[in-house]
């Protein structure tokens, strides 16, 4: 039986008992996926899982608060899970968890980068072992998976379900690179670019917030501070120091929070690199606090919590 | 070259009611002449700095924010300072990657008590900032660098992730 | 909103650097400024009426008053506006002195930094709102930390004036330093004849609990209501049935440990009490030295004990109590003088500290009131006091003068000649300081009636020859050297903080400053008060002090207590955090960071979970205002909006458009 299979009866066996199990369908074309309610063992027909199932669902998981919901997760999503369990922003007595072990998933934007035309509507999606073959009106282009992986599968050291109930698929050993290496390009420019390269992408962005709607730590939803009036943080200009500042109040409430799912940038429509910021926050966390995101269950938040004698904070002689 | 001969600068302070506020008071009652530039918010505590605060006057311009706090286990409120010094730590270890010179913040630890040392605090920073000169600001000055900016995201510079 | 701008010259204090008539101009064209004026005295009664009149005539809902730190006359001004109907909320200050004037030596800089800190209130007080207090009970009981002559001052006084007292002692019993010193400057009179009968009220007042051998383990709660708890420490006697009769201690056959009381002249017993007028008068056993604690046999006091109070299984206890103030009255320990070189580090066991030579003197100390050299026993001819053993000395981090130690010396070297007619006492100083009543001619008497020889200069190092200690030092008067035989030399030890102050602090929120004597609320104005409201301080804790002094700030402790605690409620600070249920989504983060549990769960009318403030107990930090995410619990008087406010008057956004 295939991963799917197994996958489909665990839910099957559960689904009683559940508001709906939240996974992936064939979107509006073969290379688009799109979120699947199940409600029904009807609706079960439609699942997908693989590598064009990108989403992390686990953002839909505090709409169902008070319901008891299934959710299929991979390694990286689980991540999301263990956090918001962390923040008691769900109950774990009200998530079933069907877990996969995951093989990387793609980016949509490599895949654009690499057709030789922007697709379009694609036509079909050939998944083989390590290559994708493309349809577009008529035309085949075979792309090597690990040319179009997502950015997050190439450093992923959590592709099975850390947290689940049910596992599918046989568990992994990751080995992740180091870093990556746009990550360590960016880092090493000096501050006059990094700044210039700021200003110039937050000048792109247009506060359609998709990167905050798409996060599974931003909770606040209508609540958020970025488009309140009291309090009165952000001005409606859209102005490149408006628009960075939103994605400063993102990565401030995201400290010590943010599992690096991606979701934001997928999510972006104007491409703008906001897990540059992302990694970056990440690593001073881990750097200080010697702890990540969604990794470990029962872990209070670091900025929620403090040590009398902070072993990695030089208090700076002044 | 003392800070007072050149044009002032923006710096703004964050400075908690118990401690270092009345720190900067004893230094003006012991008339420890200090640079003009810094401005002071008072706050309750360094635990009411919301780091967004800085951000949004580094935002705004700001070429210098000092925050300044009682020292760890003197805080007021019995814990203030050691979420603020958390907080604090993860945005001065944020600013590089936005471009943002890290050291034109700074966060620090005076008590009501030590006048001087907060005279020293303020004349090295502002010290330091001058140094740095004028921040440039995030959003462009002029109409044409607006015009500028915006032909130049229209292309699209070179992204490290996206090619 | 009319807002209404007084810009004070502090007479020239500001106005010497501030061109205070062109900031009060420039406040004029600030959004909703109304009026604006600058005047000599802002906080003078004409003053304060000038601010009320315009209230009135102007018709303002707000005042911003340029002048002085808020630190210093905010509540002033607050009660102006509130007598002039407006809410004491609806009212800021821009400090242009201390922040300004004083620290700034250009005109048009200052005048221009003025200006914008008075926008910055200006901009706050826009975003006022009258805030209304909440009015608590308080817990009608007083804590004494410290059971020297200071607490023993503050209890009785606060015991006198009708409150319930709970007493904590560290020691075996109270009556602190004072309780070791043979006589009091400058009447020489006995020490323990004043002290004896306060220690006895303390123990006899219906109103006053004291607990010896026990520290304060934490502190909860706020001024009014605060939750103690204290750690009883074990003394294996059962105290409720110890009579004090002494048996025990006469027959214990362990006397392995210096005694404290004794500072180290003799050994005590392991099973004690400290002095025959000690309170409570119970015996204790040192855990440390009893052969039956460390080697489990001979429990020769229980056999012997006729009430059967010991308890070798005796544990501490944990007792809570709740107060509505706190006393502290920790008071000071003696500098440790083996730090200096120059006095032999204690290889020479003729040089003892002046708190030894004191309980020589005394008639109930080691020596029955004879002064014996520790070497030898030999009655000393030739003593030798020196002063200044860390006071006044940078290089062992004691800068500050003890106060004290140079009366207590002209007392030593008095008792000296009364006790030893044939002696000759030498004093080493620096300077004589002796500004109190009666003091200067009581040092002048150790000079001309007993013969007392000071020699000003420091001395450089004592040594042994034959049966004496060689003292060289620098008479700086003379600009000489001399060189002193002395039989005893006795160091004037000053002062420092006591030993566990800085950790006691912390639990009281009461700030040590850098040497851990704790910061009075205002140095010449609220001497006895701190900046956490419901805790005062008493006598040497809060730095070096003598005994009236002492006893003054017990009385003056007491006193603040007692009006505290005289009004029948208090009224809580109305600038305490607020949650919108709106915007609050329950998450409980900000229940998790309250320092203080002043947030609680509750559930909204659908069973949604919302936050809740408990008003009287929020302390007004902030720190759940930063931790909410969605801004929905906000620091009343600090809210985001009045801080960023304060943000874009001072840095302003620069925009995109001209929206206007």
């Amino acid at each position: 039986m295939s991963q799917l299979d197994d996958l489909k009866n665990a839910i099957k066996g559960r689904l009683g008992e559940l508001e709906c199990v939240i996974g992936w369908e064939q979107g509006y074309d073969s290379l688009h996926a799109t979120p699947l309610f199940i409600r029904s063992e009807a609706d079960l027909d439609r699942l997908i899982i693989g590598p064009l199932a990108v989403h992390n669902l686990v953002t839909y998981l505090t709409g169902f608060k008070g319901k008891k919901v299934g959710v299929v997760v991979k390694g990286c999503d689980s991540r999301s899970v263990i956090q918001l369990l962390n923040e008691k922003l769900i109950n774990r007595d009200d998530v079933v968890i069907f877990g996969l072990c995951c093989d990387g998933v793609v980016s949509q934007r490599k895949i654009r980068a690499a057709l030789p035309a922007d697709p379009g509507f694609v036509e079909s999606v050939e998944i083989g072992a390590s290559d994708l073959k493309v349809t577009v009106a008529g035309q085949a282009a075979t792309l090597r998976l690990s040319d179009v992986l997502a950015d997050k599968c190439l450093i992923c050291d959590t592709p099975d379900a850390i947290v689940s109930d049910v596992l599918i698929g046989t568990p992994h050993t990751p080995a992740p690179a180091a870093s990556l290496a746009c990550q360590d390009e960016f880092e090493a420019k000096s501050d006059a670019e990094k700044f210039a390269f700021w200003q110039e992408t937050m000048s792109r962005c247009i506060r359609c917030y998709a990167c905050r709607n798409a996060c599974p730590m931003c909770v606040c939803r209508d609540h958020c501070i970025a488009t309140s009036r009291d309090p009165l943080w952000l001005s409606q200009d859209n102005s490149p120091a408006e628009n960075m500042m939103f994605q400063m109040v993102h990565v401030s409430h995201l400290a010590g929070r943010c599992t690096e799912c991606g979701e934001c940038e997928r999510a972006c429509p104007v491409d703008i690199p906001l897990m540059l910021l992302r990694r970056y926050m990440n690593r001073q966390v881990k750097d200080v606090f010697e702890m990540q995101a969604g990794k470990v269950l029962d872990q209070t938040p670091p900025l929620l919590t403090f040590k009398v004698q902070e072993e990695r904070i030089n208090e700076r002689g002044w | 070259m003392p800070a007072q001969d050149v044009r002032e600068l923006r710096i703004v302070g964050f400075l908690c009611n118990w401690c270092s506020y009345g720190g900067a008071d004893t230094a003006g009652v012991s008339r420890f002449t200090q640079p003009t530039d810094l401005r002071i918010i008072r706050v309750p505590c360094s635990g009411r700095i919301d780091p967004l605060f800085i951000v949004r006057s580094l935002m705004n311009g700001a070429d210098g924010v000092l925050v300044s706090g009682c020292h760890p286990r003197d805080c007021h409120y019995a814990e203030g300072n050691f979420y603020a010094r958390r907080r604090l730590e993860m945005l001065k270890r944020f600013l590089p990657i936005t471009g943002i010179d890290a050291r034109r913040f700074e966060y620090t630890w005076v008590s009501a008590s030590e006048g001087q040392r907060w005279q020293h605090v303020v004349t090295e920073f502002t010290r330091r900032v001058h140094e740095f000169g004028p921040a440039p600001t995030f959003n462009p000055a002029s109409e044409a660098d607006w015009n500028a900016l915006a032909v130049q995201a229209g292309q699209g510079q070179a992204c490290p992730c996206h090619g | 909103m009319r807002i209404g701008v007084f810009i004070c010259h502090c007479g020239s204090n500001i106005a010497g650097t501030v061109d205070c008539p062109s900031v009060a101009a420039t406040a004029l064209t600030y959004p909703d400024v109304v009026f604006s004026t600058d005047t000599m005295y802002a906080c003078s009664e004409p003053g304060q009426d000038a601010i009320i009149q315009a209230i009135k005539d102007k018709n303002l809902d707000g005042v911003v008053v340029a002048s002085c730190t808020p630190r210093m006359h905010e509540p002033t001004f607050r009660r102006t506006v509130e007598r002039a109907g407006l809410n004491r909320y609806m009212f800021e200050m821009a400090n242009i002195r201390e922040h300004v004037s004083w620290i700034g030596k250009t005109k048009d800089l200052n005048t221009g930094k003025a200006a914008e800190l008075v926008r910055m209130a200006v901009e706050k007080l826009r975003r006022d709102k009258p805030l209304i207090p909440k009015r608590f009970e308080t817990v009608k009981r007083v804590l004494v930390i410290g059971g020297g002559v200071a607490g023993i001052q503050a209890a009785l006084d606060c015991a006198d004036g009708g409150q319930e007292v709970i007493m904590v002692e560290r020691e075996q019993t109270i009556g602190g330093k004072m309780a070791k010193l043979d006589k009091t400057f400058p009447t020489v009179d006995c020490s323990s004849c004043v002290l004896g009968p306060k220690m006895v009220d303390v123990a006899q007042h219906p109103n006053i609990t004291l607990y010896a051998c026990s520290e304060i383990e934490a502190v909860g709660g706020y001024v009014g209501n605060f939750q103690i708890t204290i750690r009883k420490k074990a003394t294996y006697v059962n105290w409720k049935d110890c009579t004090g009769c002494g048996l025990c201690v006469e027959k214990c056959p362990s006397r392995k440990l210096p005694d404290p009381f004794n500072e180290g002249l003799c050994n005590a017993p392991s099973i004690n009490i400290p002095f025959p007028q000690a309170i409570p008068k119970k015996a204790a056993i040192t855990a440390a030295s009893c052969i039956m604690l460390q080697k489990g046999k001979c429990g020769l006091c229980a056999k012997v004990c006729p009430v059967k109070c010991i308890d070798f299984e005796q544990k501490d206890e944990l007792i809570n109590v709740d107060v509505g103030a706190i006393v502290v009255a920790t008071g000071y320990d003696l500098f440790d003088w083996h730090k200096y070189p120059q006095y032999g580090e204690g290889r020479y066991p003729d040089v003892i500290t002046s708190m030894q030579y004191e309980r020589m003197l005394s008639a109930s100390g080691p020596t029955g009131g004879h002064v014996k050299r520790p070497s030898d026993g030999k009655e000393p001819r030739n003593v030798v006091f020196i002063q200044c053993v860390g006071s006044r000395d940078k290089s062992v981090d004691r800068p500050y003068c003890s106060g004290f130690c140079c009366m207590y010396t002209a007392k030593q070297a008095i008792l000296t000649k009364d006790h030893i007619p044939d002696s000759q006492s030498y004093i080493f100083y620096m300077d004589i300081r002796s500004p109190g009543k009666g003091y200067d001619e009581f040092t002048r008497r150790a000079t001309e009636e007993y013969g007392a020889q000071y020699v000003r200069g420091r001395v450089a190092m004592i040594y042994p020859k034959g049966d004496k200690l060689i003292v060289r030092g620098a008479d700086t008067l003379a600009g000489t050297q001399v060189e002193v035989p002395a039989d005893l030399v006795v160091l004037a030890v000053g002062a420092e903080s006591a030993k566990g102050a800085v950790a006691l602090g912390e639990k009281l929120r009461v700030c040590p400053d850098q040497y851990g004597f704790f910061v009075e609320s205002h140095p010449k104005l609220k001497p006895v008060e701190t900046n956490t409201a419901g805790v005062f301080l008493a006598g040497a804790c809060q730095g070096p002090k003598d005994i009236p002094a002492s006893v003054g700030q017990g009385s003056a402790a007491a006193a603040k207590v007692l009006g505290l605690l005289s009004k029948a409620m208090l009224e809580s600070d109305p600038a305490v955090s607020r949650v919108n249920p709106a915007r609050c989504v329950g998450c409980g983060k900000c229940i998790q960071t309250c320092p203080f549990g002043a947030i609680k769960e509750i559930q909204d009318r659908f069973g949604n979970p919302k936050a809740e403030v408990i008003d009287t107990v929020c302390q007004g930090c902030g720190i759940c205002t930063v931790t909410c995410p969605q801004g929905a619990i906000q620091l009343e008087h600090f809210t985001d909006n009045q801080i960023l406010a304060e943000v874009n008057a001072l840095c302003p956004p620069k925009m995109f458009a001209n929206y206007e």
